[in-house]
Order: C-alpha cells, then sequence, then structure tokens
C-alpha cells in the first residue's frame, strides 16, 4: 500500500482503455517502470541521497557559537532539565519526527532489512518536509525482535517531537504500534496501518455519500487482512459501522470465528482473531465470491494482480456497488473492469486512474497537525478526523464518482487536515499547545509554506543542483 | 486472549444451573462426528506450541478410534458442551479426562484432563471455569483424588488458566528428538 506515497505523481493519464489496449500496457508500464528505476539510481549516485542537515540558525564566524554550543548552551540544557517540556520550546524537537522502519515488509520489496530500507526512508522524509514542513530523520534499525524494536524505539525518544513507524511486518507491526503508543508521551504512527486505513476511509466516506449510503447501513468486504485492512475494519468499526455486516477475506477466504486457523492466529495475531470473532455476523463461509454476494462495498488491499477481484464477484454485489482496488502496483481490478461490471464509484491505489487512495494525502497532514497541539498521542479520532477532513476537502472541490478524493496537487488540502487534526487534540484534552482552529490553519500554512520555499530557494540558488540530464549523468560530474 | 474461560461467576455449585451459555451433559457416539474436529482443532492448536507435537497424518482416524473406545470406557469422562441459541445442539466445545491409577503415590486415583476446548465464541464468558468443575466432580465420583491436566509445556493460557484456579506443576515431560 505505501507504494503509492513514493511513485511520482501524475495525473492526466486518465482514459478509459479497452482490455486489449490495457494487455499491451501493461507491457509499456513495466518498461516504464524499469526505465524510473534505473534513472532513480542514476540519480541516487548523482544526488548522495536525498536529504541533509541545513542550520536554521545565521552562523557569522566561529564565535557565534559561543551562544549556539558551549559555554551558552549550557544555560539552555539546564533550563530542559528543570522543565523537559521546555525541549519543544528550545530545540527542534517541536518539529523533528523519526521515521523507523526495520526494513522486514519495504513496499512490495518484502524483508530486504535495514540497510536496503534507508532510500525509501530518505524519500519519505522528504515528503514530509516538502509536504508537511516535517523535519523527518531516516532511521532504519536492526532489531531482531518486536520487543527490541520497542525498547529501541523508546531510547531514542527523547530527540523526537513524534514517531513515524514504516514499512514493518504484519503481524508484528500492531504489537509494535500498541506498546509504543502505551509507553511514548509523543504521537506514534504507523503509515501503512493508519495512513492507509484513514485515505480509505476518507475515500469511503465520499463515495458512500455519493451513493446514498451511511457507514452503519452498509456490507462491507474487505479483502486482504494485511497491516492496512485490519486498520481499516477497527475504524469503520470505531465509526459505527455494524460488525455483523463487516467481513474480512484473505487468502483462506472468509474470516470467521470457526475457520479452522482461527487458534492459530489467537497465538500468532490477536488483532486478526478478535475481528474473527466480532466480525461477519450470519456466519458466512467460503471464498470471496461468498463473501461479496449483496455486498454494498469492497475495500481490497491485497495482491497486485488485476485478477484477483474478477467482473463476476463485482456483478454479485448489491446496486451501485464501490469497488476499492488499492494493491500497487497493479489494482485487483482494473477499473474499467470493475466499472463494466456495474460499479458505481471506483477508487486505486494509482495516481493515472481517477480517485487515487493516497496515504500521502494524510501523514503529512497528521504530523503537521500533531505536532502544532504538542499533541501526547495519536488516538483513532484523530485518524478519523483526519480522514473526515480530507473527505470534506473533496466536497468543497466538487464531489463526483471520479473525484472522491483531492488530488496531490490540491495543496491547500494540507493545513486544512492539519488544522482538523489540532482541534481533534485539543478536543481530545491530549494537547499541549491549545490553539484555535484558524491559529492551527495559519501555522500550518506558515510551516508547510516556509518549507516548500525553502526547497523552491535551494534550487534558485543553486545548492540542489537540477535534474542532470542523461549526458551528465553518463559523463559522472556528480553536483 | 485466552484459550479458556477466565471471567465470569460461573454457576454457584455443581447442583445449581450455569450462568453460562451452554448445555454441558455425557458425550454419546452420536457425538463423535462432531467431536472429532474439536479434538483435531486441539491437537493443532497444540502443534503451534512445539514440534515434537506435530499431528499425524492420520490423527483424525485415531481421534475417531480413541473416542468411540473412551465412550465405553468406565475409567473415561466425555462431556459435550452444546451451544445455546442459534448453536443449540451444536457441540461447541467438550472435555476428555480419564482416571488412572498412580501406583507409587497417594492419592492413589487421579483424574487427568487430556483434551478440553470451546470454540472462540464461546471463550471467556466463564464456560471454561465450569467446564473444569464438572469434570473435576466427574472425577472424583469415579473415585479419583487428585485432578491433573496435560498440555503443552510452551501454552501460557493454558497455564495461566490453571495456575488462576489452584493448579501448580508437580511433574514435567521433558523431550529431545532421537
Amino acid at each position: 500500500m505505501a507504494e503509492s506515497t513514493v511513485a511520482p505523481v501524475e495525473n492526466g493519464r486518465v482514459g478509459r482503455r479497452s482490455s486489449r489496449s490495457r494487455r499491451s500496457s501493461a507491457a509499456r508500464e513495466k518498461r516504464k517502470t524499469d526505465a524510473l528505476g534505473r534513472r532513480a539510481v542514476e540519480l541516487s549516485r548523482y544526488y548522495h541521497g536525498k536529504v541533509e542537515t541545513v542550520p536554521k540558525v545565521p552562523v557569522r564566524s566561529l564565535r557565534d557559537f559561543a551562544l549556539w554550543y558551549t559555554p551558552g548552551v549550557a544555560e539552555v540544557s539546564r533550563a530542559i532539565q528543570a522543565d523537559p517540556a521546555l525541549a519543544f520550546d528550545l530545540t527542534g524537537r517541536w518539529n523533528t519526527i523519526a521515521i523507523i522502519t526495520d526494513g522486514s515488509r519495504v513496499l512490495g520489496l518484502g524483508d530486504i532489512g535495514p540497510e536496503a530500507a534507508l532510500p525509501v526512508m530518505e524519500g519519505k522524509a522528504l515528503l514530509f518536509k516538502w509536504l508537511g514542513g516535517v523535519d523527518a530523520v531516516p532511521l532504519p534499525i536492526v532489531t531482531k525482535s518486536a520487543e527490541a524494536f520497542v525498547a529501541t524505539v523508546e531510547s531514542l525518544a527523547p530527540a523526537f517531537g513524534g514517531i513515524n513507524l514504516e514499512d514493518i511486518a504484519s503481524p508484528k507491526c500492531f504489537g509494535i504500534l500498541e506498546s509504543l503508543q502505551a509507553r511514548l508521551p509523543i504521537p506514534v504512527w504507523h503509515d501503512d496501518q493508519l495512513g492507509t486505513a484513514a485515505a480509505t476511509i476518507a475515500g469511503l466516506l465520499n463515495a458512500l455519500e455519493l451513493t446514498g449510503r451511511t457507514v452503519r447501513g452498509v456490507r462491507t468486504v474487505l479483502l486482504g487482512a494485511g497491516a492496512a485492512n485490519l486498520a481499516t475494519a477497527r475504524l469503520l468499526l470505531a465509526l459505527g459501522h455494524d460488525p455483523h455486516h463487516l467481513t474480512l477475506v484473505d487468502q483462506r477466504g472468509i474470516l470467521h470465528a470457526e475457520r479452522n486457523d482461527v487458534d492459530e492466529l489467537m497465538l500468532r495475531n490477536p488483532w486478526k482473531y478478535r475481528l474473527a470473532l466480532r466480525t461477519n455476523g450470519g456466519g458466512r463461509t467460503g471464498d470471496l465470491a461468498s463473501a461479496l454476494a449483496g455486498a454494498d462495498v469492497l475495500l481490497a488491499a491485497s495482491t497486485p494482480d488485476p485478477n484477483t477481484v474478477r467482473p463476476e464477484h463485482v456483478r454479485a454485489m448489491a446496486r451501485s456497488p464501490i469497488v476499492f482496488a488499492l494493491a500497487n502496483p497493479v489494482p485487483e481490478i482494473w477499473p474499467e473492469a470493475a466499472t463494466a461490471a456495474g460499479a458505481a464509484i471506483v477508487a486505486t491505489g494509482r495516481s493515472d486512474f481517477p480517485n487515487q487512495v493516497n496515504n500521502s494525502l494524510i501523514f503529512p497532514a497528521v504530523f503537521r497537525g500533531v505536532l502544532d497541539a504538542r499533541a501526547r498521542a495519536i488516538p483513532d479520532e484523530i485518524v478519523l478526523a483526519a480522514a473526515q477532513e480530507l473527505a470534506r476537502r473533496a466536497q468543497d472541490h466538487g464531489l463526483s464518482a471520479s473525484h472522491l478524493l483531492p488530488t496531490m496537487e490540491e495543496l491547500d488540502v494540507f493545513p486544512h487536515v492539519a488544522a482538523a487534526v489540532g482541534d481533534a487534540a485539543v478536543t481530545l484534552g491530549i494537547a499541549g499547545r491549545r490553539r484555535s482552529h484558524a491559529e492551527f490553519l495559519e501555522r500550518a500554512r506558515a510551516v508547510m509554506g516556509r518549507s516548500a520555499r525553502l526547497v523552491r530557494a535551494l534550487a534558485r540558488a543553486r545548492l540542489t543542483p537540477p535534474l542532470p540530464s542523461a549526458r551528465v549523468l553518463r559523463e559522472g560530474t556528480g553536483p | 486472549m485466552s484459550a479458556g474461560a477466565e471471567t465470569g461467576p460461573g454457576a454457584g455449585g455443581p447442583s445449581e444451573a450455569p450462568s453460562v451459555p451452554i448445555h454441558l451433559r455425557a458425550a454419546r457416539a452420536s457425538d463423535v462426528p462432531a467431536l472429532v474436529p474439536l479434538l483435531l482443532r486441539l491437537k493443532r492448536l497444540n502443534e503451534e506450541f512445539d514440534p515434537l507435537l506435530k499431528v499425524r497424518e492420520d490423527a483424525e482416524a485415531q481421534a475417531e478410534t480413541i473416542l468411540r473406545a473412551q465412550l465405553d470406557d468406565p475409567k473415561a469422562v466425555i462431556l459435550a458442551a452444546e451451544g445455546v441459541g442459534a448453536d443449540k445442539d451444536k457441540v461447541v466445545g467438550f472435555v476428555r479426562a480419564l482416571v488412572r491409577e498412580r501406583p507409587f503415590y497417594t492419592p492413589e486415583w487421579e483424574g487427568v484432563i487430556l483434551d478440553i476446548y470451546l470454540l472462540p465464541l464461546y471463550r471467556r464468558r466463564g464456560v471454561g471455569e465450569y467446564l473444569l468443575r464438572e469434570t473435576s466432580a466427574a472425577l472424583k465420583a469415579k473415585g479419583a483424588g487428585v485432578v491433573t491436566a496435560e498440555f503443552p509445556a510452551q501454552n501460557e493460557i493454558a497455564t495461566r488458566f490453571y495456575a488462576k484456579r489452584g493448579f501448580r506443576a508437580i511433574q514435567q515431560l521433558h523431550a529431545r528428538s532421537l
């Protein structure tokens, strides 16, 4: 799911293509992906990484370090020792987060390890800075167990105002998130769960609105029971979705309380076990087809194969069904096939179709919001507030079956979502810094705006050199 | 998370009707087709704890043979738990226990609980507690002076379930592959 966050954002290639041209375009897409990969390697070699540490104070001469460093800084340390909360006023902690991974499930690459995960975390840090104005430190770590992971992050926390967990294998990721949320006094977020779930729910809320439905009234099938969909299921229940009308389906078919592997789940994946007991009222059994018969909504976050969901599956759903095929890089069913089979609304994880469900619409704004509110946590209420605000923003830009969610170009969405997150933190009583909605909005715009200006200014000053041509890269002259 | 029923008051005494959502009775030969899959679920759960508890390919046939034999064995206690409501007449759990002699120790007869299993929706509702109490009473009636339970050493859920009810480890079974 998180793959979409690092895919280049492109629009305007929205089209209705026949299945024959789709087959040839699949080969074209493969060539295009390969070319992007080669170029990414060349550029990484040229720029030697994507983010760096840049001073935010003037340095006229070494004498200034009597203020920025010793002896002056000792007084700053004493102040924080006396009141640790002052770290958020006197250092960069207020705006600094860690992007932490063990590299156990990176993009679609699997368990590639922390070293190989670093370029992905750098890309995420760049997105955080550019879209959210957040200083994010890429931090892949070597850990053997979930307990060691938790202990390591706990020991790193004093440097950070928040923690973004990334690309950790399921089900290990659930326990790690729960433990860290319980132990740390700062917001902890796992983007593959919460970012994707929030973006999915934002899109779903608008799809329900467009088809005259409500969360409480629909029957929903979730295909895939990994990090994203288990979080989506939990959040849907928090929104009032009837658990009896929620059915999860994975490789073994419908998840239900008497499935043969349910005791194994109790031991290995209690999060999935709890949903097995709570959902699927009426005790449906069988495969995806049995689950989808009469369902209003399909939220697929499973296998990147366009034959995972068949047109006959969609035809068996209720009138005007909603189909989200979110696997990346290839959706579980091509949008035109889903539409031809009767889907009223289709969303994917891709930027080249309408309705991209993209966690990049969520995470920069959520962190902007919790950092500006100095929130002590990110409870589900905040995740839902972000999703609901994102949905409202799409409505303001004119809701339609092909404009379910804002696109990444609608940059004004980010400060609005950030402000909604800040408001939620204040309402929940977990904000260390209470601000009005207008103040949150203004501050988010200011910090995000400065960040975008900084990126442009560095480029104008040629401190970040322009993208080199293939010839420059061949000749190997670095910046 | 619990395989057993760790909460809930259960019945006030053996003679009272249980306040748990099951109907408990002695198993019959006609229950065997329903008991076999439950017994296999328990053995597959045990498999999760240790590679030396890998379930045999013929386990299903074994389960059927053993259950049929023990239903006729006066030293065995096999109880079937039926559900209520939509699950009425459906076997949702069972207990299999055996009274055996302790030739060197007193009490001379022990009632050993070999299997105790409940479908997930019946867990954490006081049913396990009730099953344990009724089984203990049935074993006592057959002459047992002590009740024991066998389960995988790594099964912490079972360990906690029994520990809460006054059980302690008195023997250990250590294994090594040959």
